[in-house]
């Protein structure tokens, strides 16, 4: 069995509930300008490519799920890596900086939000004010 | 059931040991004491008979005959306690001295068969309460007419001396098996002063002093293995005392530099009027103080479960080589961001936990990462030496210094006491890495030289 955090339970069955209303997947996510085609396993913001790494695709496709929630470091460890264990160093940090730079660099309005002392949220804010 | 003391079972054992030694002893004295009774009165009763047959044989006339009765007579004079009887062909008692009764087997056998008679056959009887030894044997006259004669002796004084003997000897034997009993106390007694002298050392030793040892110098051979197997118990126990104190001071140190942190921030928070970003401020760094606090009793709390076997590690084929490649996947950036490559070569597959092992690589491929110096490579290989899986992670930085390395996997330990906890977690990586390893039956070793440092894992293989 594996350990589980009981808000990524409760993320879990909302998607699935969001899933059922919408009758099936999307092949593309979106947010913004920022679209990710699940298909073809192709990143695009707008308008412009950006090349992504597996794990940077998978980390992305994440957070475009679950737009608009706080994601703690130790699901995105679980979700995208399979690590279900604490780690001591700030490998998810680096990871989403990395993926953050590919995304919100150049452009005015940022995605990837930090939420202190929980973890990190993609959402699209009317203004260019990040908390 | 009671036991006996040791002193006393000795004791017993010497007190029948002697009295069966002094009984058999006692036995064959008696036995050669008769014997030589029984051979001194043969002796005797022949030498009458001797003469006795002398006189028959100088009768060789009925007028003689006729005084043989008197000639017997005073042969037997100043004899005290001799019995003659004859009697004639017909087996009519022809002439008996005052004194025994001979039983009437006796000389009628001798009657019936002469030849049986020529040396005679030594008897004992009693006869009112008297004892006596006596034989037949059959003569001829100088004439040729045959009587049969039986001479006996009183041997009273025999049976008397030989009953005073067997008493005193009883009372002898008795006398020296309790001798020996106490004998036997006083050098058991003696004999075991050594062992109750490392009693009275052992009981010295209390808790608070299990740094004392036995002295084993003075002690006989025989406890000398005993004094050293203790001092080893001693030393492993005194080893773990000190262990488990130390990880309990650990464990309150660790918990009091973050909560007196904690308590002297909302102190100075609560001190003044403060505005809502401010007190919002005070909240984020009291989060982030809880959740090292809780990753580390977290970590506790896993290493408490592994080491007690809690944690039972299932028993799935776990192939390292994906495991590894994984982290180095899950690791990857943050290598990168240190400029540190990683690189794995060989392959090897373990039967066990598939995510107790990931923990145990993860740590030791971070701690790894961590202490690589820069643009150089963590180097992890798989291999296989017999039925055991050998893991090794190497990475090139500075020697840790040999005195820290039996330690480095002990709960807490740092190499630098004075380094901050900030990113490098709470000293217990290498302990879970320790205890997962154990708990699947492998052993961890660690070698450091002045350019690399190297843990290396021994699992027990995958059965092919």
């Amino acid at each position: 069995m594996k350990p589980f955090a009981f808000a990524e339970l409760l993320a879990r069955v909302r998607s699935l509930l969001r899933r059922g209303q919408a009758g099936l997947e999307p092949a593309v996510l979106k947010a913004a300008d920022l679209e990710l085609d699940l298909l073809r396993r192709r990143a695009m913001r707008g308008g412009r490519k950006i090349e992504l790494t597996a794990k940077e695709f998978a980390l992305l496709e994440l957070f475009l799920r679950r737009k608009g929630e706080v994601l703690p470091r130790s699901l995105i460890a679980s979700q995208v890596w399979d690590m279900n264990f604490d780690s001591d160093t700030n490998v998810i940090d680096v990871a989403v900086r990395r993926l953050r730079v590919k995304i919100d660099e150049g452009f005015a309005s940022k995605l990837i939000h930090t939420v202190r002392g929980m973890g990190y949220v993609l959402e699209t804010l009317p203004e260019n004010a990040g908390p | 059931m009671n036991t006996l003391s040791l002193t006393a079972r000795i004791s017993l054992l010497f007190a029948v040991a002697a009295s069966l030694v002094l009984l058999t002893t006692g036995y064959f004295l008696t036995r050669a004491v008769e014997a030589h009774f029984v051979e001194e009165d043969r002796h005797e009763l022949n030498g009458k008979l001797e003469l006795i047959q002398n006189l028959f044989k100088h009768a060789s006339s009925q007028k003689e005959l006729d005084l043989l009765p008197q000639q017997l007579d005073d042969a037997l004079v100043g004899h005290h306690g001799l019995a003659v009887a004859v009697t004639d062909a017909v087996g009519d008692i022809w002439f008996a001295s005052s004194g025994a009764d001979f039983p009437h087997t006796l000389l009628q056998d001798c009657q019936a068969q002469p030849a049986g008679c020529a040396t005679g056959t030594l008897q004992q009887w009693k006869q009112s309460g008297i004892s006596y030894r006596g034989m037949a044997v059959s003569m001829t006259t100088g004439d040729g007419r045959p009587f049969a004669v039986a001479v006996a002796l009183d041997i009273q004084h025999h049976v008397l001396f030989m009953n005073k003997f067997q008493t005193v000897l009883a009372l002898a034997i008795a006398l020296a098996a309790l001798a020996t009993a106490g004998l036997g106390w006083i050098a058991t007694r003696w004999g075991l002063f050594p062992l109750r002298q490392v009693t009275h050392m052992v009981a010295g030793i209390s808790a608070e002093r299990l740094a004392d040892r036995l002295s084993v110098t003075g002690l006989p051979t025989e406890l000398k293995p005993l004094a050293t197997t203790f001092n080893a118990m001693l030393a492993r126990l005194d080893e773990s005392f000190r262990r488990l104190s130390a990880f309990s001071s650990d464990i309150a140190h660790e918990l009091r530099t973050p909560i007196s942190n904690l308590m002297t921030q909302t102190q100075v928070a609560l001190s003044s009027a403060r505005n809502k970003d401010e007190y919002k401020e005070v909240l984020y760094s009291s989060l982030e103080e809880y959740e090292r606090m809780a990753q580390m009793v977290g970590d506790m709390l896993y290493l408490a479960q592994t080491d007690n076997r809690l944690l039972k590690p299932g028993l799935e084929k776990v192939d390292l080589a994906h495991e590894v490649q994984d982290l180095f996947d899950y690791f990857e950036a943050w290598a990168e961001e240190n400029a540190v490559k990683l690189a794995l070569a060989g392959s090897a597959s373990v039967p066990g936990d598939r995510l107790m092992l990931r923990r145990a690589l993860s740590n030791l491929i971070s701690n790894a990462i961590r202490h690589t110096t820069q643009g150089q490579a963590v180097q992890v290989s798989l291999s296989r030496h017999g039925n055991q899986a050998i893991v090794s992670v190497e990475n090139p930085g500075t020697e840790i210094p040999a005195e820290h390395l039996p330690r480095l996997f002990d709960r807490f330990y740092r190499v630098d006491p004075s380094r901050q906890r900030k990113g490098d977690g709470a000293g217990l990586g290498l302990a879970i890495v320790k205890s997962i390893v154990e708990a699947h039956g492998g052993s961890i070793a660690v070698t450091s030289t002045n350019e690399m440092t190297r843990f290396q894992l021994t699992l027990p293989a995958l059965a092919e």
